[in-house]
């Protein structure tokens, strides 16, 4: 299988070159020496970092260590360092004489060399005997001092750390610098910083992060095996056997995507022996159903439908990536430019501007008009070598960026890197730079070829089997044996993957742009290519190591795109979560100076919708692109109880309730009450493609998707249709109406999840329309924020309560607000 | 890729400090020491460097200067820092000797002897 190789060749290239100083990473070949004690043999360079002696210096004095051997590719060649008469190989005895008349030097020692008598009477001036290590360093012509650049690129070792390396390698000669930083299984782990004294540094920091979070993941994942499952068989276009069945999710736990990896199992019977394959999930139903796509389809019991476990396969990649990335960004001097390098780090560097004609219109061919704020910002990126752009709902971020690519694209810089944590966020950026007539090529993970996309004929792999060329007909002619049969001879099936990785070259390497996720940059088929140019959109929503991998692939200019006041990325391990490794990288550029340009028109929302956002989350900044006029709901008989004001705060009393699994909420009154709503819309003339019934709780999601479909009032498909999603996943979403549903409704436990002004924010933003909230007033108002939205809608008169036909202004008494955190 | 980054000062911490210069004062005693025992008793050393390096100066029995070697001079020379001079380093491979031309700047102790002794020559 491809997936198998793509894994050996991935990782050697953040390595840890052999010859690096072990203590501060330089590995300039003129610049370090091997210790040349059999036992140590460890590498280290001559600069002196921190200290007022010289790495190697340092460590030969502390270790008591006492010869050296030069590196193969000095001027010297591998040389070990030792007296010309004697062959005394102690450095600190070591010293340079030269020829009293040519210029010839030699290496001699102290004692007793020079005092040979001997010596006197030939051409060799004793007199000037200059030592091998001169002021705790060596002699610099013969072992050269790192430039400046290689020195502030290097990890900034402290004469502490020595000491406690050196201390450490006395007993284990291999221990590295980050064991000496390395939690105990108990500890918590070091918290984020701001900034960082190097590369290394921050490795230290975020190594045990994504560490942390993949053990935890994969204990998650691993745990979520299911039997007695019902497999309902299928084929699909590409010959491949598909399994379909239904994979329920319990509340908090493991949401399947496409592409994961599911082991499908058979224990056997009489009749059948015990079977199992691995395969890709290719789709998903809001019903849960899975499609699995076989790997092998050969010997499935296909005649059977009953008794079948599923396991799930945790794969480590997209943590290695995370891991490769930090690596790369710390030894390899040309992952990143020295701006940006540094600037990551939070060093004080001097403004940069990238010198470059800005074109005369800001505009893109086959994208809309841009407004004043979105030509504002493509103007800057293009001037500056590192840029933020916060985009709050609705304001159009994605043809901003799309702008943005196709003047890069047109720089000729080469090619341009745009990515995004989601797929789906990548697709729909990929859709808009293809419009402006850029060349774009989307690559997407082996695992989700067999995925539809929106975008397929932008996709390599469709790309590959549809590029039209006479020469391309060996590998039609084999792709096609290989849809029919299954599998190929093992000499056809060595010239299919030559043939295909040759074409994916060069489809690859003709784009103008690449997209992929941030995971997908580190593919290894992007492995050589080279990028000064990357835009990432929905930063905000990756982890720093992810948001690296794009970057350390060349980056000289880079634009991040988000928005800091929504959600952030998802991190299930608590530990991780609360060192930090929930902060992107957008908000710490923020917190150390970089201001984002924001994008202020937003084109969603009713102007009464985006009031309550824009002052609470924006400063008021937020101004309305569409009028009143254009999101009025022409021909939808609702019980607005403003009219023009498509918005009411439905009060509720109903307890909420933990759910089944114990890990959730859900609140019956509030369900029973979405039902009635929904029905009311659909009565209304709205269709249910229009509605989207969002909570922040996986356990109230799951009782109203069932609730409805047992107890609407119309036509069951009909709420079948009605997507209902957590908040989280309906970020960087739209619908025309939305209907929140709040569940918490207690006397003292306080209000959890609705406590993050950015889930909020996210809530408040998803209609075009029009918004019905559905909570418990008494409870919200505890918290500032949604005391400010409650009397926000109270008095704009949206507070409301009583049947739908009748609604009416409640009177129900806030509490006071605790006061404001953070 | 230009790039100016505000330096810090390093803080070289005194205690650290005192506690190399130790070392490393240890370090120089104990290899004299080493030394003195280790020679006691030993024939007299007679230095062997061959004489045919003086002839013919021009002659470089090993690999010359590499590529970037040059380059960096140049620069330095431009900058006024320091300029080098062209030496050859005589050292052992197994049983045959051979030397390799470095560079050492100009105010070097080395250089400056020969260079001394030179003018001295010539003014007589
Ligand atoms: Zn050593
Ligand atoms: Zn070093
Ligand atoms: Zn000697």
């Amino acid at each position: 299988e491809d997936t198998a190789d793509d894994e050996n060749y991935e990782f050697s290239k953040g390595d840890f070159t052999e010859h690096a100083c072990r203590y501060c990473g330089v590995s300039n070949p003129a610049c370090v020496v091997r210790c040349n004690i059999p036992s140590c043999r460890k590498w280290f360079c001559n600069s002196r970092g921190n200290t007022s002696g010289s790495h190697i210096v340092n460590h030969l004095v502390r270790a008591k260590h006492k010869e050296v051997c030069l590196h193969k590719d000095s001027t010297l060649g591998e040389t070990i360092l030792e007296c010309y008469n004697c062959g005394c190989r102690n450095v600190f005895l070591l010293g340079f004489i030269s020829a009293k008349t040519e210029s010839v030097v030699v290496l001699l020692c102290r004692e007793p060399c020079l005092n040979v008598n001997a010596l006197k009477d030939m051409n060799w001036d004793l007199s000037q005997w200059c030592p091998l290590i001169d002021d705790r360093c060596f002699l610099q012509w013969l072992v050269k001092v790192p430039s400046e650049q290689e020195q502030l690129r290097a990890r900034q070792i402290s004469a502490q750390q020595i000491n406690k390396i050196e201390e450490l390698w006395k007993t284990n000669p291999d221990a590295s610098l980050e064991d000496l930083e390395k939690p105990g299984v108990d500890d918590e782990p070091q918290p984020v910083a701001i900034k960082y004294e190097d590369a290394y540094q921050y490795q230290n920091v975020f190594a045990p992060l994504i560490k942390l979070e993949a053990d935890y993941d994969k204990v998650m994942k691993e745990s979520q095996s299911k039997d007695n499952l019902t497999i309902r068989w299928d084929i699909g276009l590409n010959k491949k056997r598909i399994a379909y069945f239904i994979f329920p999710k319990e509340d908090n736990e493991l949401r399947l995507v496409p592409g994961d990896e599911l082991r499908l199992r058979y224990s056997g019977d009489a009749a059948h022996p015990a079977w199992q394959s691995v395969g890709h999930v290719i789709k998903l139903t809001a019903q849960e159903e899975v499609a699995l796509e076989l790997r092998v389809s050969q010997g499935a019991p296909v005649d059977i439908n009953h008794g079948f476990s599923v396991d799930f396969v945790w794969k480590s990649t997209s943590f290695d990536r995370m891991q490769g990335a930090m690596k790369t960004f710390a030894v390899d001097e040309t992952s990143v430019s020295g701006y940006i390098y540094h600037h990551l780090l939070g060093h004080e560097v001097e403004v940069q501007m990238v010198r470059n004609t800005l074109p005369r219109r800001f505009g893109a061919p086959g994208l809309p008009e841009l407004n004043a704020s979105q030509v504002f910002a493509v103007k800057s990126v293009l001037q500056k070598p590192i840029s933020l752009i916060q985009g709050p709902p609705g304001t159009g971020k994605t043809v901003t960026s799309a702008a943005i690519v196709y003047h890069m694209a047109k720089q000729g810089q080469g090619q341009v890197l745009v990515c995004a944590p989601s797929n789906v966020a990548v697709d729909q950026l990929a859709e808009k730079i293809s419009a402006t007539g850029l060349k774009v090529v989307r690559i997407c993970a082996k695992s989700r070829e067999a995925v539809s996309s929106p975008v397929e004929h932008l996709t390599l792999h469709y790309q590959v089997r549809h590029l039209d060329t006479s020469e391309k007909s060996e590998l039609h002619k084999l792709q096609q044996l290989k849809d029919e049969q299954g599998e190929l001879s093992s000499s056809d099936e060595k010239k299919y993957k030559a043939l295909k990785r040759a074409t994916e070259r060069e489809i690859t390497q003709s784009a103008d742009v690449i997209c992929c996720t941030c995971v997908g940059a580190g593919d290894p088929r992007l492995a050589n290519f080279r990028f000064r140019q990357v835009l990432i959109d929905e930063s905000t929503q990756s982890t720093e190591p992810e948001c690296l991998i794009p970057l350390v692939l060349g980056a000289k200019q880079i634009v991040l795109v988000g928005d800091h006041c929504q959600l952030g990325p998802v991190i299930m391990c608590k530990k991780a979560a609360r060192a930090g490794l929930a902060q992107s990288l957008f908000e710490r550029l923020v917190l150390l100076g970089v201001k984002p340009i924001r994008l202020q028109v937003q084109y969603r929302m009713h102007p009464s919708l985006s009031e309550f956002p824009s002052n609470s989350f924006y400063e008021g900044t937020l101004q309305n692109g569409v009028t009143i006029n254009e999101r009025q709901s022409m021909g939808i008989d609702f019980p607005w109880p403003v009219p023009n004001r498509p918005m009411f705060f439905y009060v509720q009393m109903g307890q909420e309730e933990i759910s089944a699994s114990g890990t959730s909420y859900l609140n019956r009154t509030e369900a029973s009450n979405v039902e009635k709503i929904v029905t009311t819309f659909l009565r209304g003339g709205v269709v249910p493609g229009q509605i989207g019934v969002i909570t922040p709780y996986e356990g109230q999601r799951a009782y109203i998707v069932n609730y409805m479909s047992r107890n609407g009032a119309l036509r069951q498909q009909l709420y079948k249709e009605i997507e209902v999603a957590s908040v989280d996943s309906f970020q960087g979403r739209e619908k025309d109406y939305i209907i929140l549903s709040c569940v918490r409704s207690n006397e003292h436990q306080g209000i959890g999840f609705l406590n993050d002004p950015r889930r909020l924010n996210v809530a408040l933003t998803r209609a075009r329309y029009g918004i019905v909230i559905l909570g418990n007033p008494k409870v919200l108002s505890k918290q500032p924020l949604w005391n400010g939205l409650l009397t926000h809608y109270k008095e704009h008169e949206c507070l409301v309560e009583g049947p739908l036909n009748n609604l009416k202004q409640s009177m129900v008494q806030f509490q006071k607000p605790k006061k404001m955190y953070n | 890729d230009e790039v100016r980054v505000r330096q810090k000062v390093p803080e070289v911490d005194p205690f650290e400090e005192a506690s190399f210069a130790e070392e490393l004062r240890a370090v120089m005693k104990e290899s004299m020491e080493q030394r003195k025992q280790e020679i006691l008793g030993r024939p007299a050393l007679n230095m062997v460097i061959p004489m045919n390096m003086f002839e013919g100066s021009g002659k470089d029995h090993g690999r010359g200067a590499m590529a970037g070697e040059s380059g960096d001079r140049a620069q330095d020379e431009e900058d006024g820092l320091s300029k080098e001079v062209p030496v050859r380093v005589l050292v052992k491979r197994g049983n045959k000797q051979q030397t390799r031309q470095m560079f050492i700047p100009s105010d070097c102790s080395l250089v400056q002897s020969t260079k001394q002794k030179e003018a001295a020559e010539l003014e007589e």
